[in-house]
């Protein structure tokens, strides 16, 4: 018996022996498949599920706001997908999420994965659009868009569309954008009547209202007041620095000296855009503008003085301030009793206009990469989403429970219920061929827009959206795309910030100086290639009117 | 003993050391080959293999590149001051709480200490605005109640550098004593005592015999430090810099991410990787044998 427990022992411990080194070879050889798994492109291509359905893979913004229940890849909205399209045309529709705040880093990590990139991919960056189509990364889809898209194309329009053309080839599906007004002016109505002045209208009034408001504090802040509230995002300093560029501009200075970085254009050469930086370099040293704007890349600080009533005056994206999911205005009107923000249209050019900058009609570039296999699902999961009432169900919901018809326009219910309001957080990734609300004419599009905000709301939301939309400059564009914006773009848009944010806070002795310096860095670190490349392109003729 | 019965005999250790070879191999070694991406107009879709050789036109490009010097100027200068500031930090509170007696005051001072090296940088990040912000930081609140002007602690370059080096030294400094720690244990106490009953006092048994018990450990530490002078971490000048004090918080980590990860331009960011490498190796020999000539220890 004795002899019989030793060598159980002896066994027991050689098995353990061997067990664990057998754990080790298996993890060393796990880790070598999956490097294999790595390498190995498109070995994924053409995949099926077990009950023989083919896979799609979408991309989806994560926005980290899914509702308890729910998980970005599974909600209300990818069942609705997948029941009304993919159990049709036996195509799973699976989604790959992207971190909202890091598309870009990570759609380029994805896209030279090959074989694991979603079979639609999508960015606002048009830089990033154009590179991956010269490199040869995408598939061009103008036959597959002829064959599978007649109802995507009809929704799009031909205008839509060119903006994911290169040299005639459909290397994008545009999404359409439909309210293309972008800024409208925040003013404190209750500091203006407590000094009986009326709202501000051009900007000469606007600077006396501000020198008011510093002076004699109508609304008690004390030290912490802010007459004139900045940040370093565009909503806060782009009506501003645009009322300056000197109108009329010719169109070969429009072309040549706009620059467009990442999706926006920029004014940085154009006359009167120095002036605009010496006007913020004035309210900066004698105390209007937030001190810290510079720091405040994503607005949080400045909604926080917004709502703590600190801010007399601001621009911003026409009516952000009113929808629930930012709750500036009502966070304000809790905290500080009587305070009242006016929509106001202030900054005037030199032809006394409020010209201010506007959306491009198109919204994400989609793209399907050359490396999926699935262009014809793809294409026509997007024509399925433009096609009878889906986008309208995608985007509003369930009639009665998230809204209710009126004149053809949905307006969104005010007291919907927690599951109701649930199915649409994040409506604006899914629909991804629109963006905006689409309900029909122009005008009804507006229309259900300004319903979302919460009733109380909508009069000023309407006004908002009525000054965005007023003297507003078109974005200008090429018939190719300008290389060098997509090689410099991004370092360039740091060096933009850097000059906005050193001009103003120089003293006002240094002012030039300090403007002529970083104006030179800018121009050298790519500034001087895209204007070099505007005006050639220009001047053979490849400015789209 | 013959090679084949050492080996069957401990064939398990050899065994055991498959797992760090491969560590090695795989997340060292293997990615090397992407390192001719530097030499290649390298297009992701077309993979290393399908890009182009376009030679030296990589590094010709990056040479050229104003910021690769600035952000390169940046680097070497937060790292220097870093090492001044931060290096003798950890090594003085080491000999201070080494100093200390009570047992249960320096536990607790040490765990105080370490807990700062556990929280992210982008945490940290919130709570220097919140402290040093001109307009909602609380020690410009308390500047400015007192009747001062506000200190741009943040936003103007040279104030920047400060909060920047400063902030380094609260979040590393405790942290940084365990080396030390660890070595003082190996240090002899007769040493002291008999040095105590020679009459010596506490400032000279530090400086004859704790500074010197410590002396390999310093160099060690001081040229692995060398090495990294051109490599900086991301998180620390990207998440403490801000836009208005570019100027010095650019470093070659912002500019790789930049020009890489968001504009798509991998062969100049490999370049720009590789020269880091190398210049790396160069300091690090280098250190290593000043330090050999010097007072005969290295760790090469």
């Amino acid at each position: 018996m004795n002899k019989g427990v030793g060598t159980m022992k002896l066994v027991s411990g050689k098995t353990w022996f061997k067990g664990w080194s057998g754990i080790m070879l298996a993890t060393v050889l796990a880790g070598t498949t999956v490097l294999a798994g790595c390498s190995s492109s498109g070995s994924e291509a053409g995949a099926t599920t077990a009950d023989g359905k083919s896979v799609l893979k979408v991309e989806v913004f994560d926005r980290g706001n899914s509702p308890a229940g729910s998980t970005i890849s599974d909600n209300y909205m990818t069942k609705l997908v997948n029941e009304r399209f993919g159990e049709p045309n036996k195509i799973d529709v699976q989604y790959v999420p992207i971190p909202r705040s890091e598309e870009l880093q990570k759609l380029n990590v994805l896209m030279a994965s090959g074989g694991d990139v979603p079979d639609i991919v999508f960015t606002y960056d048009q830089g990033t659009f154009n590179r991956y189509a010269q490199q040869g990364g995408l598939t061009d889809l103008t036959d597959l868009l002829n064959q599978y898209g007649p109802n995507l194309k009809k929704f799009l329009g031909e205008d839509t569309l060119s903006y994911g053309q290169i040299e005639g080839k459909q290397f994008a599906i545009p999404g359409k954008r439909s309210v293309l007004g972008k800024y409208a002016s925040y003013i404190r109505q209750d500091w203006l009547d407590a000094l009986k002045l009326p709202v501000p209208q051009t900007t000469d009034e606007l600077y006396t209202t501000l020198k008011a408001f510093k002076e004699k504090d109508p609304g008690k802040v004390g030290s912490g007041l802010i007459p004139f509230g900045m940040t370093i995002a565009p909503a806060q300093y782009e009506p501003l620095l645009w009322s300056f560029v000197q109108q009329p501009l010719t169109d070969e200075q429009k072309y040549t000296l706009t620059q467009k970085l990442g999706s926006s254009d920029y004014p940085t050469l154009l006359p009167g855009f120095k002036d605009g930086l010496k006007f913020m370099n004035k309210l900066y040293n004698e105390g209007m503008i937030s001190r810290d704007f510079g720091l405040d890349e994503d607005k949080k600080q400045l909604w926080q003085d917004v709502q703590n009533g600190k801010v007399g005056f601001y621009t911003e994206d026409a009516g952000e301030l009113y929808f629930t999911y930012n709750g500036t205005y009502k966070n304000l009107q809790a905290n500080v009793k009587d305070a009242k923000l006016t929509p106001a249209d202030v900054f005037t050019n030199n032809e006394g206009k409020h010209a201010k900058p506007e959306y491009a009609s198109n919204g994400l570039y989609i793209m399907i990469p050359k490396s999926s296999s699935k262009a014809v699902e793809a294409i026509k999961y997007l024509d399925w989403m433009a096609s009878g009432k889906n986008l309208f169900d995608m985007q509003n919901g369930v009639e009665g429970e998230n809204y209710t018809l009126k004149d053809g326009v949905p307006v969104a219910k005010e007291n919907a219920s927690t599951e109701a309001q649930n199915r649409l957080y994040n409506y604006g990734d899914m629909a991804i061929i629109a963006n905006g609300k689409v309900a029909g004419t122009e005008e009804q599009n507006n229309d259900a827009y300004i319903m979302q905000v919460p009733e109380e709301y909508q009069a000023a939301m309407r006004k908002s959206v009525e000054i965005s939309n007023t003297d507003t400059i078109p974005p200008v564009n090429f018939n190719k795309p300008i290389e060098a914006e997509a090689k410099y773009g991004s370092a360039l848009q740091d060096k933009y910030s850097q000059l906005i944010v050193k001009a103003t806070m120089a003293p006002t002795a240094q002012f030039d100086t300090t403007y002529d310096a970083l104006l030179k860095d800018y121009m050298s670190s790519g500034g001087q290639a895209i204007l070099d490349e505007r005006t050639k392109v220009f001047q053979e003729g490849g400015a789209n009117k | 003993m013959k090679t084949s019965t050492y080996l069957r005999r401990y064939w398990q250790l050899y065994f055991l050391l498959i797992l760090p070879l491969a560590y090695f191999a795989i997340f060292k070694y293997g990615p090397m080959y992407g390192v001719q991406i530097a030499f290649k107009d390298f297009n992701f879709f077309q993979g290393i293999n399908g890009s182009e050789w376009i030679g030296w036109d990589g590094f010709r490009e990056v040479f050229q590149n104003q910021d690769f010097y600035r952000t390169l100027r940046n680097t070497l200068m937060l790292n220097i001051l870093d090492l001044i500031v931060s290096f003798p930090a950890p090594l003085i509170l080491a000999i201070m709480l080494y100093e200390v007696k009570t047992v249960w005051f320096k536990k607790l001072s040490q765990t105080i200490l370490y807990i700062p090296h556990f929280i992210s940088w982008v945490i940290i990040g919130g709570i220097v605005y919140q402290v040093f912000g001109t307009q909602s930081g609380f020690i410009n609140n308390l500047w400015v109640s007192m009747g001062f002007q506000p200190i741009p602690f943040l936003t103007d370059p040279n104030y920047w550098l400060i909060t920047y080096l400063l902030t380094g030294v609260w979040q590393s400094a405790g942290w940084g004593t365990i080396l030390y720690l660890a070595a003082l244990t190996g240090i002899n106490r007769e040493l002291y005592e008999a040095a105590e009953v020679d009459g010596a006092t506490r400032m000279r048994r530090i400086w004859h015999i704790t500074l010197p018990g410590l002396r390999p450990t310093i160099i060690t530490l001081l040229i692995i430090n060398l090495g990294n002078m051109v490599t900086i971490g991301f998180e620390r000048p990207y998440v403490i810099g801000n836009v208005a004090v570019q100027e010095y918080s650019d470093v070659l980590s912002t500019f790789v991410y930049r020009i890489g990860l968001e504009s798509g331009q991998y062969t100049l960011a490999t370049v720009v990787g590789l020269f880091q490498a190398i210049v790396g190796l160069i300091f690090v020999l280098g250190a290593n044998f000043a330090a050999k000539k010097t007072t005969g220890e290295g760790i090469l």
